[in-house]
């Protein structure tokens, strides 16, 4: 949906979007006075009060470049990531500098005194655990080949195990059961010392400011409640005043805790108050994220871009004021030792399927969401009826498929972020409990208003499509339900459920339909967004002998975001990005080619083009648009280019039939 | 919300709340009642109330988020016909604070502990209490052990339950949402103390 002016300008820089977001939370334009529940007006009252400016998270930061692969990478320029190769940082340099800093040293050796004695554990278990018969690999249930796994890293979501929910969520077409889309929390018996838990390449925890585990997504968050300690005492270490200017770092460390943490402290100690807040030390990347009270920890080897993981854990705390409303940092005042885990039981689910979602959904780095495609007149009528109910006092409602928009509609001067749909749609997928029958659930959007709760009118028509109506008041299920039943007759009069189910099997843009003729973009408009069209013989395809495979001139797969429109939309995968493993990989370069445009040191760049062994990537960014391309790696660069530009009157072309257009009365 | 337990019962005072708007007068024939099912997270709120409505039973639990709406109809002997609307409500603690939200205006509450569960008993009293305060004063209420079927890891004697009604004035019953036991039985016995609108 077009929301207000800010969100497209913030969208270059996902980043700074967070940023001016956090300094003006009180100010938020979109903070609809009438939107608040009454019923919390005393909370908020209080809230208000509480200043959040306390955690200057708008501190700059410099990543320098991370060029972990730098050999292969033929960077051809249009316009080139210059980024300076970080070098590894090694332990001796940590102590020729640490010499002028005796008082941290004290403090650091203190630390290390207390600590050494769990390392000593640490190692100790982490021998035993190499045998077969510990307790760390016996528990290690749900994944196959644990054994192989000793000396690797283990695979979590973002590869093997949960391959077939990737698929699902990606190729829709594919009717899977629904009881996969949910990752259950796994490997609950894991805790910090098995070695099967160390292994993991993504870790995510939440703890609170007095160090009480709020959330891990590997283990049970109590067994580690020694490790949040050790999380939270580094934290607050740095946040009291030696690194004064930021409450964000990273720490690049090699994941043998503790001890590796405290090197990162001293790493800490030496670029207190310098540009350089990124350290190098192996392929692990720590990223802290403090909110308040609240402390979001991610510890990767994946190398995502730092922005990537940094805005992943932004999402993970705007999931948990989903749920809560940022009125929780109340109970950390009223008692700093405060336990949140039982204020989210049962949302583990929720958690890790936002986790996993990191893993193969765009709109989680994009800031952007995507449509079902559905023809022009179809989401019309969804969104006529839709703004019926709008007007009778339904703040926003939205239709949707899976992840994907059919329609939505908000109340005058009300607009939806794009992360917020993001979030709202994966806590309705992961709860299992809204598929059984209508339900009525406080919920909180982020981004609209951190601070209140409005209520969900959340009910499925089939298996994939739901609609969501959200309103301020507590009281109106009855009017809502009697809205959801006006909305489903209009629905099936006007045959948008059949169409929804078939825009499902037919899927959506595909590279193979894409024509080179201009003149046969227009016909290819007239079946199902071009696919097996006429275009598909149409003499204009280049389709020599070597690019056999995928569209034209090598073109393999494309993601366009409209920045008007806060919406994407990425072709269907086909030959060769087929396996699983491949579209993340895919998915992964994505990532970090949108983190390389939007790096403010390099400047946003106009367009880039990329060749290494597995892709040429080629992306181009107007002030209406961004387009990502991905070719055969031995593609040409004219042609590559020119390709881009079929793609963009393509998408042009069919923007009716793939966007929203026009999402709410005033965003147009 | 979950930790806001000093959030004011805003709504004291105002009539309706989750109650059905046209709820209309009910003819002694045909009665339509509130229903709020209570009790704390993993009891099997949902499961008695699915097993209830569409005679289903899915052993993979899943938590219910904010409350669930749904409705039946029973027939009595008497030919009279009730029909429940029922509010399933979530039993984990954030949305504690929400519950007055279902069931204030309620003719019914259902209070659920799990009989392999001391835990959820003495929760189960403290929303026996809740209601004894802020529930309309003719609310029926019943307290149900549910998981009955799994007798060999009983914690909560029969007893416990029996007294535990008798002196807050409820019907006691044990079920087994897994089993079927005593389910329809339940919402039988609760439709018989149902006050008639003609005798009152």
């Amino acid at each position: 949906m077009p929301s207000d002016t800010n969100s497209s300008s913030s969208s270059l820089s996902s980043d700074s979007e967070f940023h001016s977001q956090n300094s003006n939370q009180d100010l938020n334009p979109n903070l609809n006075p009438d939107s608040i529940d009454l019923s919390l007006d005393a909370i908020e009252n209080q809230l208000v009060s509480i200043s959040m400016s306390s955690h200057p998270e708008t501190a700059p930061f410099d990543l320098e470049e991370d060029q972990s692969e730098p050999t292969e990478q033929l960077t051809t320029m249009i316009a080139q990531m210059n980024g300076e190769i970080g070098e590894e940082v090694v332990v001796d340099e940590i102590e020729e500098e640490e010499e002028d800093k005796s008082t941290m040293k004290a403090e650091t050796s203190r630390l290390f005194k207390e600590s050494s004695s769990e390392v000593w554990r640490n190692n100790s278990e982490e021998e035993e655990a190499m045998s077969p018969s510990s307790s760390g690999y016996a528990g290690e249930r749900g994944s196959s080949g644990d054994a192989a796994t000793v000396g690797n890293e283990i695979d979590d979501d973002d590869d093997d195990d949960a391959e077939d929910e990737i698929d699902e969520a990606w190729n829709y077409g594919v009717s899977e059961s629904q009881e996969q889309w949910a990752p259950q929390k796994r490997n609950l018996d894991e805790d910090d010392t098995s070695i099967s838990w160390r292994k993991r390449k993504k870790h995510f925890f939440i703890l609170s400011h007095s160090g009480k585990p709020i959330y891990s997504r590997y283990g049970d968050e109590h067994k580690l409640a020694g490790f949040s300690a050790t999380l939270q005492a580094i934290i607050s270490f740095v946040e009291n005043g030696y690194i004064a200017c930021s409450s964000s770092f990273v720490i690049i460390s090699s994941f043998c805790f503790p001890i590796r943490l405290y090197i990162c402290l001293l790493h800490c100690f030496l670029f207190r108050g310098d540009r350089v807040k990124l350290v190098r030390a192996g392929k692990h990347q720590v990223v802290f994220l403090v909110k308040g009270p609240i402390y979001l920890v991610c510890i990767s080897c994946t190398e995502e871009p730092y922005e990537s993981l940094r805005g992943q854990l932004e999402l993970l705390y705007g999931q948990m004021i989903l749920i809560l409303t940022k009125s929780v940092n109340r109970c950390f005042e009223k008692d700093p030792k405060f336990d949140m885990t039982h204020l989210l039981g049962g949302t583990d689910v929720v958690f890790s399927s936002l986790i996993h979602s990191f893993s193969w959904n765009p709109s989680t780095f994009l800031h952007a969401y995507t449509c079902l495609p559905l023809a022009y007149a179809t989401r019309q009528a969804a969104g006529l009826i839709l703004q019926d109910t709008a007007d009778s006092g339904v703040l926003f409602a939205i239709l949707m498929c899976r992840h994907k928009v059919i329609s939505l509609v908000s109340a005058q001067k009300a607009s939806l972020h794009p992360d917020d749909v993001l979030l709202l749609s994966n806590f309705v997928m992961s709860s299992e409990s809204f598929r059984t029958s209508e339900s009525f659930s406080p919920i909180c959007l982020p981004r609209y208003n951190p601070m209140a709760f409005l209520y969900a009118y959340v009910h499925y028509f089939n298996v994939d499509t739901y609609l969501l109506l959200l309103t301020t008041s507590s009281d109106a299920f009855f009017h809502l339900k009697d809205c959801r039943i006006r909305i489903e007759s209009v629905l099936l009069k006007s045959n948008v459920l059949s169409e929804v189910q078939r825009s499902m099997v037919d899927g959506g843009m595909r590279v193979e339909d894409l024509s080179i003729e201009p003149a046969s973009i227009m016909g290819t408009m007239s079946s199902h967004l071009g696919q097996a069209g006429p275009a598909a013989d149409s003499p204009g395809r280049i389709r020599e002998a070597f690019f056999g495979i995928g569209g034209p001139a090598g073109l393999w797969h494309f993601m366009y975001r409209s920045i008007n429109l806060d919406q994407y939309v990425s072709s269907e995968f086909s030959s060769p990005i087929n396996s699983l493993r491949q579209q993340k990989r895919l998915y992964r370069a994505y990532q970090k080619f949108f983190s390389s445009m939007h790096d403010k040191g390099n400047g946003p760049h106009k367009t880039q083009f990329r060749r290494d062994e597995n892709y040429v990537l080629l992306c181009w960014v107007t002030e209406e648009f961004e387009l990502y391309a991905a070719f055969d790696p031995l593609a040409e660069k004219a042609l590559a280019i020119k390709t881009c530009n079929r793609v963009r009157q393509w998408v042009k072309a069919v923007e009716n039939d793939i966007f929203l257009l026009g999402a709410s009365p005033f965003s147009w | 919300m979950g930790c806001s337990s000093s959030v004011p019962d805003r709504n004291v005072g105002r009539i309706g709340g989750l109650n059905p708007e046209n709820g209309g007068p009910n003819d002694a024939k045909n009665l339509r009642v509130k229903l709020v099912v209570l009790g704390s997270s993993g009891v099997g709120k949902s499961c008695i109330v699915l097993r209830f409505v569409r005679g289903q039973f899915d052993p993979t639990s899943k938590v219910t988020v904010g409350a669930s709406f749904l409705s039946q109809t029973i027939a009595l002997q008497d030919s009279t016909t009730v029909k429940f609307e029922i509010w399933d409500t979530a039993g984990q603690e954030r949305y504690a604070a929400l519950a007055p939200l279902y069931y204030r205006g309620a003719a019914v509450a259902i209070v659920v502990y799990d009989i392999t569960n001391p835990e959820s008993f003495a929760k189960a009293q403290y929303w026996i209490k809740e209601l004894r305060k802020h529930g309309s004063p003719e609310i029926v209420m019943a307290l149900v052990g549910n998981k009955a079927d799994l007798h060999e890891k009983r914690e909560v004697p029969v007893q416990d339950g029996i007294d535990c009604a008798e002196k807050n004035g409820m019907f006691f019953i044990e079920t087994s949402a897994k089993t079927s036991d005593n389910i329809n039985q339940l919402f039988e016995e609760i439709a018989k103390r149902l006050p008639r609108p003609d005798s009152s």
